[in-house]
């Protein structure tokens, strides 16, 4: 068989299997579990929901430290 | 009084530790992004100007014809391969880097890597554009660089692959969020097709028909398991991070995912409806592209639902009004490419100007636009400065919306008339050339609008890097929104 083809079918092979293999993982880690909560992952103590976080970093970072609030 | 309780309590801030590894991750992550960022948009520049210059000479034949190296059979893939691997690939890479790392929740890891493998990224593609344009192109749409140039591009992806994967193993604990499924899926996807297709195309040749079979699965999936995954990844993030609301449905966004991964990599054989291949192999990438109806439309629903009752967010926030309008171009250009799967309206738009218009709606319509949006929010997180111009921001939009929509039109109607006259035996085939020429001046006036955008946002963004302007307390916004939080010049 041609080199290229056994190349092509390896490459197939261990792609799919990586796939599946982090499907397993997902499911095995509880990635598909409590998805309510997940949505919220990305917001942080400073940059929180209910506020808008298209911000200048420097002036959040001194509201933060001078406890003043702001939008973060 | 909260500033008095704050006194009688020694300890530090949460939210202040938490800003402080933020700010800590976004200066990590500044030296890579920036080199992607600031190589990407060269090649923007340098790849509009070929692609005008082709569609210039769509009309004007002996436009520039003097020098072989600006004939349109050169400069015409060297736009495309400047667009897609100088442009789109670097930014999407900036935007993948940055995105991960705010996600993983830690500093970077391993910078040099990433300098050095968008060093060698960045001389792989100027060595591909200069191969073409000396008249070794290899005549493979979307693959025209040299196979000499080939290997480089690949072990700079090797570098941020790995990359990707340790800064994954490194993370943070906790759910591993959409965006990182999509940019995981991304780093994995593409080295498989750039292989495959290298090695099945350039270095082990297969023979005679299966040469277009390898060419649509690469050139179809390049769009929709490299760069739709990264746009789709920074909407997933941008979103709902501006508006400060969670995504709508996280069960849709996992179907989405999930969905696109099982049926997307079948579609590219819709492109060879009628040539000389297995039925079954045409038969099965039409059923997977109208699936692909599954995941556009949970995309769709997510973040129509996301931004409902926020759409005033839209005239104020350049980075959701870029990213907005990308997301909806990719509800558009997924449901107009389902339906071109159709056997009985793929024959009318295949060979025609019509599928042009549905590429650079994909690429340009979404991709281009959703990382322009995702730029506008992480810049001035890295150069810590806020854009200069909202004036110019403005413009940048309007120019950038106005090309890419005119453009769309006149290639999807023109190409459309193109396929009726080919397909009507009584029809001359100089007339289906005739028809599509009006059309094509307007397509090379969309070209000068794009342009003209670009150059708008480079300027700005050397602006931004020169720190230019006064000092800003708030991000620059395109208008006073009602809230409070308006863009005004430090006193």
């Amino acid at each position: 068989m041609d080199a290229g083809i056994l190349l092509l079918i390896a490459g197939l092979v261990l792609l799919s299997g990586s796939a599946l293999a982090a499907f397993a993982w997902a499911a095995r880690d509880g990635q598909f579990e409590g998805l309510d909560g997940a949505s919220s992952v990305i917001f942080d103590a400073d940059e929180t929901m209910r506020e808008d976080s298209d911000c200048f970093p420097d002036a959040a970072s001194r509201a933060a430290r001078d406890g003043a609030g702001g939008h973060a | 009084m909260s500033s008095l309780l704050d006194s009688l309590n020694p300890a530090p801030r949460t939210d202040a530790i938490a800003c402080a590894e933020r700010a800590e991750i976004d200066r990590s992550l500044r030296a890579p992004v920036l080199l992607f960022f600031v190589s990407g948009i060269a090649w923007l520049l340098l790849g509009s100007l070929l692609g005008l210059l082709s569609a210039v000479k769509m009309s004007m034949p002996h436009f520039l014809d003097s020098a072989d190296w600006l004939t349109f059979g050169r400069v015409r893939p060297a736009h495309l391969n400047t667009v897609i691997y100088g442009w789109a690939s670097s930014v999407g890479i900036g935007v993948g880097i940055w995105l991960m790392g705010r996600l993983c929740r830690v500093a970077l890891r391993h910078r040099g890597l990433l300098i050095a493998a968008g060093i060698i990224w960045n001389m792989g593609v100027a060595a591909g554009t200069i191969g073409i344009l000396a008249g070794q192109s290899r005549s493979i749409e979307w693959l025209e660089f040299p196979g000499w140039a080939t290997p480089v591009l690949f072990i700079a992806y090797a570098l941020i692959g790995v990359w990707g994967v340790i800064m994954f193993r490194f993370r943070q604990p906790g759910h591993v969020y959409v965006s990182q499924w999509y940019l995981l899926a991304a780093f994995l996807w593409f080295p498989w097709l750039y292989a495959t297709a290298n090695v099945l195309l350039i270095w082990h040749p297969v023979q005679g028909s299966v040469v277009g079979a390898v060419n649509w699965w690469y050139g179809h999936n390049v769009l929709g398991l490299w760069f739709t995954p990264i746009g789709l990844a920074s909407a997933y993030y941008m979103i709902p991070k501006v508006l400060g609301r969670p995504v709508h449905s996280y069960y849709l966004s996992m179907l989405g995912f999930w969905s696109l991964a099982l049926f997307y990599s079948w579609n590219g054989m819709h492109h060879l409806i009628g040539g000389p291949f297995p039925a079954w192999m045409i038969s099965a990438s039409v059923v997977a592209s109208v699936m692909m109806f599954i995941p556009v439309i949970t995309v769709a629903i997510n973040h129509h639902m996301t931004m409902r009752g926020h759409f005033d967010y839209l005239k104020w926030s350049p980075t959701l009004r870029f990213t907005v309008l990308g997301a909806m171009t990719y509800t558009a250009v997924s449901f107009q490419g389902s339906l071109m799967a159709i056997p009985s309206l793929n024959a009318i738009t295949h060979f025609t100007d019509y599928t042009i218009g549905h590429a650079h709606l994909g690429l340009y319509g979404f991709f281009t636009m959703t990382m322009f949006g995702a730029m506008y929010y992480i810049v001035p997180r890295l150069v810590g400065w806020e854009w200069p111009s909202a004036r110019m921001i403005r413009w940048h939009f309007w120019l950038s919306a106005s090309g890419i929509a005119l453009m769309f039109a006149a290639l999807t109607l023109g190409g459309f008339l193109q396929g009726l006259e080919l397909n009507d035996p009584e029809v001359s085939f100089i007339t289906s050339v005739q028809i599509v020429a009006p059309f094509r001046v307007v397509r090379t006036f969309a070209g000068i609008l794009l342009m003209a955008a670009h150059l708008v946002f480079a300027v700005l963004f050397i602006r931004m890097l020169l720190r230019h302007g006064e000092r800003r307390e708030g991000p620059t916004l395109l208008a006073n929104p009602a809230s409070p939080e308006v863009s005004t010049p430090a006193v």
